[in-house]
C-alpha cells in the first residue's frame, strides 16, 4: 500500500517509515506478484542494523546504543552540512548545490521520470525531490537565520535526530544518479546531484558508504591497483589467460600490447571486464589488431584499471583516482587514453576530470565508441551481418547518453553488423533512457537485502523495456541479445534481468557488449564469437 | 490622503524597487562569483546544435568549438516563453504555471506601458483614447493589465487547488509555497480590484507612476489604488529573498550547469582559477582524508589511516 510520508515526520520513531511489499510494486507483463514476499530480515540482524527507512540496507549503519552515540551522529552530519557549503571543501560542486537547493518549485515535475519512484508504486520516499527536499529543511532549519526564527514559515520544519541520518543516508542510496529526473526539471534542479552531495557528506565527513563501494572499492583500489583487488601479477596473468581465450576462440594468438612505450592510445578498461567477461576485452584486442590500431594496456597499478567509484559519492577519492589513471597514461607516454566500454569510467575520466586535469594532466581522453564507429566505417575489417542474425536491442548507458551525449556511435556500428530488421530501439532510447538499475554503485552492492531491493526497484523498469523492445519476438525459440556497453549495466542485466526476472530462460535472451557483437560478425573469425550456450 | 496611504504610494515602492534591485543585483552576482565547478553536462545541449555531442567524434578535442546560437535561442525561447519542460512533463502543473508566468509576462509589459503613458504626461501629452500614439498606449495598458490580473489569477488559482486537492502535490507543498501563492492572489487580485471598481483606464494609477518619477506625492483616490501599490511593493522587497528568484537563476542552472561544455584550456583563466582552488584547505574529517591537507595535497596523497585499519 501506499505510504504517505510526510518531510516533517521523517524522524518518527517507526520501525520501518515506508516498509514496502510485493504487491506494491509495478508489475511487469505477465508477473504475479500477489504470492510473493521479501525476504524477512533475520531478528538478530534487526537489533543490530538500522533498516528504518523501507526495510533495506545499503550501508549496514549499526543503531547507536546510548544517547551520546545519538548526539554524535547528529552533530556529525550538521558539521558536513555546514562543510558542503563552504567553497573550500566543495568547490567542485558548489554552485550547483547551491542552485538546487533554493530553487525547487515543488512543482513534482520530476516525480513521473524516476524509475525507482515509478517502480515503487509512487512511495513518497522515493520521490527525486523527498530527499532533496529534506535536505533543504534541515539546511535552512539549522544554518539560516530565517529558519531558526520562522520554521516552517521558512520551510524548515525538519527536526535532526539520529533516525532522520540514518534514514537520509540510506536514501542517498536509493538513487541511481542516472539524472532523468534533472533533465525533465522545469527550472534545472538536480535531485541527483543533491543525492550525490548528501553521499559525500556522508563519506567524506562521517565515514559512511557502502563498504562495496568505499572499503573493498576505492579503498581496495588505492591499495591493489584495481577495485577488484588485482595485482599487477594477477592483470598479467589475465591478459596472457585472454591471449590464450583468443586462440581458442579464433584460432590464431594475438599478443596483447602492455606497456608499449609512445603508443598512440592507451586503452583502459574496467577491470571488472577481465574477471566477468574476459570475452570483452578478448574482443577489443582482436578488432584493435584487425584495425591496426596502435595502442597499448598499462600494467601499473590503477592504470589497467577503468573504474572510479568515486564519481558516485566521494570527492577526494574520485581526484585521487582519477589522476593516478592520467598518471599512467603520461608514464608511457602515450597520446590519449580511449575508455572501454564503461559508462562511470568513461565520464569520471572524460567529462568531469576535465577541470581537474590541469597543466601537464591534460592528456586527451576519450570514448571507445566513436574509435568503434571508425573501425567499422573504415573498411579495415570485413562484417558479414548475417553472423549476426538475431534480434538485438540497445542499452544506453545513462553515463554515456544523458551524460555525454554519445548516441550515434555505437548506432552506426550495428548499422552495420547487423542484418536488416533485426535492431529494435527500446521505448525513451536516447537521452530520455531509463537507468539498467545498476547505475551509482548499485551493481556492486550486494551485501545484505540491498539486492533484492535493487532488482526488484531500480532494475525493474529496465525490464519493462526490454519486454517491451522484444515484444514481438518473445517466443524462448528466437536467441536475442540485449547490447549494453558498459560493465556496470552488464553486472546490472546479470544479476536482475538474468537471474531475478529469469530473462535468459523464459525469454532466450542474453546480454554483452558491442565489441563482442562486431567480432561475432567479422568475416575473419572462422566460428561464432557469441556462443547462446556457456558464459552468458 | 493620510499618512499611512503616502508612505505605500510613495517611499515604500521607491524602498521596494531599492531593495529587489539591489538583492538581486547581489545575489546574481554571488552565483557568478561562485568558484567553477567540474563539468556537469546534460544532454541534449542544445548549442551544439544537430550534430549533437562532439564526444562523439574521434580526437574531439581538435574540433572547432561548436556553437549554434539558433539552436540555443531556439531552445531558450520555448523554455522562457512556453515553459517546455513543464508542458512535456507535467501538463497539469503547466496549465498554472503557463497562465501565472503569462501574467508576469504581461504584467511587466503593463508596467512599462504604465511608465512610458506617465513619461508622456510629465511631457504634457495626455495619454487617453483620442488617438495617435498616447491612445495606443491607451489601449495597450488597459489591455496588458486586465490580462496580466486575469491570467495571474487563473494561475494562481489553478496553482492552488492543485496543491490543496492533489494528494501528490500536497504532499511535497510546504507552508512556503502556499504563502507564496497568497501573495500572488493579493498581487493580482488587488490589482484586479482596483481596475475593475476604482481605476477602469488606469489613469488614476499612471498618476501615481507620474508622481513617483517626479517626486512628486499625489493624493490617493480610492484606497483600492494603495492596497494595489501595498502588495506590489511587499512582492517586489519579497521576491528576490524568496525561491521565486528562480526567475533569475534559471540562466545559471541552463548555461552554467547543464549547457555548459567549455572544456579547460592550457594557459586559460579557468586553468588558473582551478589550480588556485586547488590550494584550499580541506576540513572534511572522515579517515581516508587527509588531516588539514589542501585539495592538491588530498589528490597525491592516498588513504593512509584507512589502509592502516584494513
Ligand atoms: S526538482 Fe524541479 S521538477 Fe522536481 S519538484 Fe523541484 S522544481 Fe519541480
Ligand atoms: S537520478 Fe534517477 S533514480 Fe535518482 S531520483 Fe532522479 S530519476 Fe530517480
Amino acid at each position: 500500500m501506499k505510504k504517505r510520508v510526510r518531510l516533517s515526520e521523517f524522524g518518527a520513531a517507526e520501525k520501518v517509515l515506508t516498509p514496502l511489499s510485493y504487491s506494491d510494486l509495478a508489475p511487469l507483463p505477465g508477473e504475479d506478484t500477489s504470492q510473493k514476499q521479501f525476504k524477512p530480515v533475520r531478528p538478530e540482524l534487526w537489533e543490530k542494523y538500522d533498516y528504518s527507512l523501507d526495510g533495506f540496507s545499503a550501508l549496514n549503519l549499526p543503531i547507536p546504543k546510548t544517547p551520546e552515540e545519538e548526539a554524535a551522529i547528529v552533530n556529525s552530519f550538521l558539521a558536513g552540512l555546514e562543510k558542503l557549503f563552504k567553497k573550500e571543501n566543495n568547490w567542485a560542486f558548489l554552485q550547483p548545490t547551491v542552485l538546487s537547493t533554493e530553487y525547487c518549485m515543488q512543482c513534482n515535475t520530476c516525480n513521473e521520470a524516476c524509475p525507482v519512484y515509478e517502480a515503487s508504486g509512487r512511495q513518497d520516499i522515493y520521490r527525486p525531490n523527498f530527499r532533496s527536499e529534506l535536505l533543504r529543511r534541515i539546511y535552512r532549519r539549522y544554518f539560516t537565520p530565517a529558519g531558526r526564527l520562522l520554521g516552517k514559515w521558512a520551510g524548515a520544519d525538519v527536526e535532526l535526530n539520529w533516525r532522520v541520518v540514518y534514514r537520509l543516508a540510506e536514501l542517498s542510496w536509493r538513487c541511481s544518479l542516472c539524472r532523468r529526473c534533472a533533465s525533465t526539471c522545469p527550472i534545472g534542479v538536480d535531485n541527483a546531484l543533491l543525492a550525490r552531495e548528501l553521499r559525500k557528506l556522508f563519506s567524506m565527513e562521517m565515514g559512511i558508504a557502502p563498504d562495496a563501494v568505499h572499503k573493498s572499492g576505492t579503498i581496495n583500489h588505492m591499495i591493489t591497483g584495481s577495485s577488484t583487488g588485482m595485482t599487477r601479477a594477477a592483470f598479467l596473468d589475465n591478459i596472457e589467460f585472454i591471449e590464450d581465450l583468443i586462440e581458442e576462440k579464433i584460432g590464431r594468438r594475438i599478443k596483447i600490447p602492455v606497456d608499449k612505450k609512445g603508443a598512440d592510445i592507451m586503452l583502459l578498461h574496467n577491470a571488472g571486464e577481465y574477471m566477468a567477461w574476459p570475452e570483452n576485452p578478448a574482443a577489443f584486442a582482436i578488432l584493435f589488431d584487425a584495425a591496426g590500431i596502435d595502442y597499448t594496456l598499462s600494467s601499473e597499478a590503477m592504470g589497467y584499471e577503468g573504474v572510479n567509484y568515486g564519481v558516485w559519492y566521494d570527492d577526494v577519492q574520485y581526484a585521487r583516482i582519477a589522476l593516478a589513471q592520467v598518471q599512467a597514461a603520461k608514464n608511457l607516454g602515450v597520446r590519449k587514453i580511449v575508455v572501454g566500454e564503461c559508462g562511470h569510467a568513461t565520464k569520471g575520466l572524460v567529462t568531469i576530470a576535465d577541470r581537474l586535469c590541469v597543466g601537464d594532466f591534460a592528456i586527451p581522453r576519450e570514448s571507445c565508441l566513436p574509435l568503434l564507429e571508425q573501425i567499422t566505417l573504415s573498411g579495415a575489417i570485413k562484417f558479414d551481418p548475417m553472423k549476426n542474425n538475431f534480434p538485438v536491442t540497445m542499452h544506453d548507458p545513462c553515463n554515456m547518453v544523458r551524460l555525454m551525449g554519445i548516441i550515434n556511435p555505437q548506432r552506426n556500428v550495428l548499422k552495420h553488423i547487423l542484418p536488416p530488421g533485426q535492431f529494435r530501439e527500446m521505448p525513451n532510447a536516447g537521452t530520455n533512457n531509463y537507468c539498467c538499475g545498476g547505475g551509482s554503485g548499485f551493481a556492486i552492492m550486494n551485501s545484505q537485502n540491498f539486492p533484492e531491493w535493487r532488482n526488484n526497484l531500480a532494475s525493474r523498469k529496465k525490464a519493462q523495456q526490454v519486454l517491451e523492445a522484444f515484444k514481438d519476438v518473445l517466443d524462448p525459440s528466437i536467441p536475442k541479445y540485449y547490447c549494453a556497453p558498459c560493465s556496470n549495466c552488464k553486472g546490472a542485466a546479470r544479476d536482475a534481468l538474468m537471474h531475478h526476472y529469469g530473462f535468459r530462460d523464459k525469454y532466450n535472451i542474453i546480454y554483452g557488449g558491442l565489441v563482442e557483437l562486431m567480432v561475432n560478425a567479422m568475416i575473419d573469425v572462422p566460428h561464432p564469437f557469441i556462443t547462446w550456450e556457456d558464459e552468458f | 490622503m493620510n499618512s499611512l496611504e503616502g508612505f505605500v504610494t510613495g517611499p515604500m515602492v521607491y524602498l521596494a524597487i531599492a531593495v529587489f534591485t539591489v538583492v538581486t543585483a547581489y545575489k546574481v552576482h554571488a552565483i557568478m562569483n561562485m568558484p567553477r565547478h567540474l563539468r556537469w553536462d546534460l544532454y541534449p545541449v542544445p548549442h551544439q546544435g544537430p550534430e549533437g555531442s562532439k564526444y562523439q567524434k574521434v580526437d574531439f578535442y581538435k574540433l572547432p568549438k561548436q556553437f549554434s546560437l539558433t539552436h540555443e535561442l531556439k531552445e531558450m525561447g520555448e523554455e522562457i516563453f512556453f515553459i517546455k519542460r513543464a508542458f512535456l512533463n507535467n501538463r497539469k502543473i503547466w496549465r498554472g504555471s503557463y497562465l501565472l508566468h503569462l501574467g508576469f509576462y504581461i504584467g511587466t509589459a503593463w508596467l512599462a506601458l504604465l511608465v512610458a503613458g506617465a513619461v508622456m504626461e510629465i511631457a504634457g501629452v495626455r495619454v487617453s483614447a483620442a488617438g495617435g500614439l498616447a491612445s495606443l498606449i491607451y489601449y495597450l495598458t488597459i489591455a496588458a493589465g486586465v490580462a496580466s490580473f486575469v491570467f495571474g489569477l487563473a494561475g494562481t488559482l489553478w496553482l492552488f487547488h492543485l496543491r490543496v486537492h492533489d494528494e501528490e502535490m500536497q504532499a511535497v507543498s510546504d507552508a512556503v509555497s502556499y504563502m507564496n501563492l497568497g501573495l500572488m492572489l493579493l498581487l493580482f487580485g488587488t490589482g484586479f480590484a482596483a481596475w475593475l471598481f476604482a481605476d477602469p483606464t488606469f489613469a488614476l494609477l499612471r498618476a501615481q507612476v507620474a508622481g513617483l518619477l517626479t517626486f512628486t506625492a499625489v493624493p490617493v483616490q480610492d484606497s483600492l489604488i494603495a492596497w494595489q501599490m501595498f502588495w506590489f511593493s511587499v512582492f517586489l522587497l519579497y521576491l528576490p529573498f524568496s525561491r521565486m528568484m528562480h526567475f533569475a537563476a534559471k540562466y545559471f542552472f541552463y548555461h552554467n550547469i547543464m549547457w555548459d561544455d567549455e572544456p579547460l584550456k592550457a594557459g586559460s583563466d579557468m586553468e588558473k582559477d582551478i589550480t588556485g582552488y586547488l590550494s584550499y584547505s580541506v576540513e572534511w574529517s572522515a579517515r581516508h582524508i587527509k588531516h588539514r591537507g589542501n585539495w592538491a595535497e588530498q589528490v597525491a596523497s592516498r588513504p593512509e589511516r584507512e589502509v592502516d585499519k584494513k
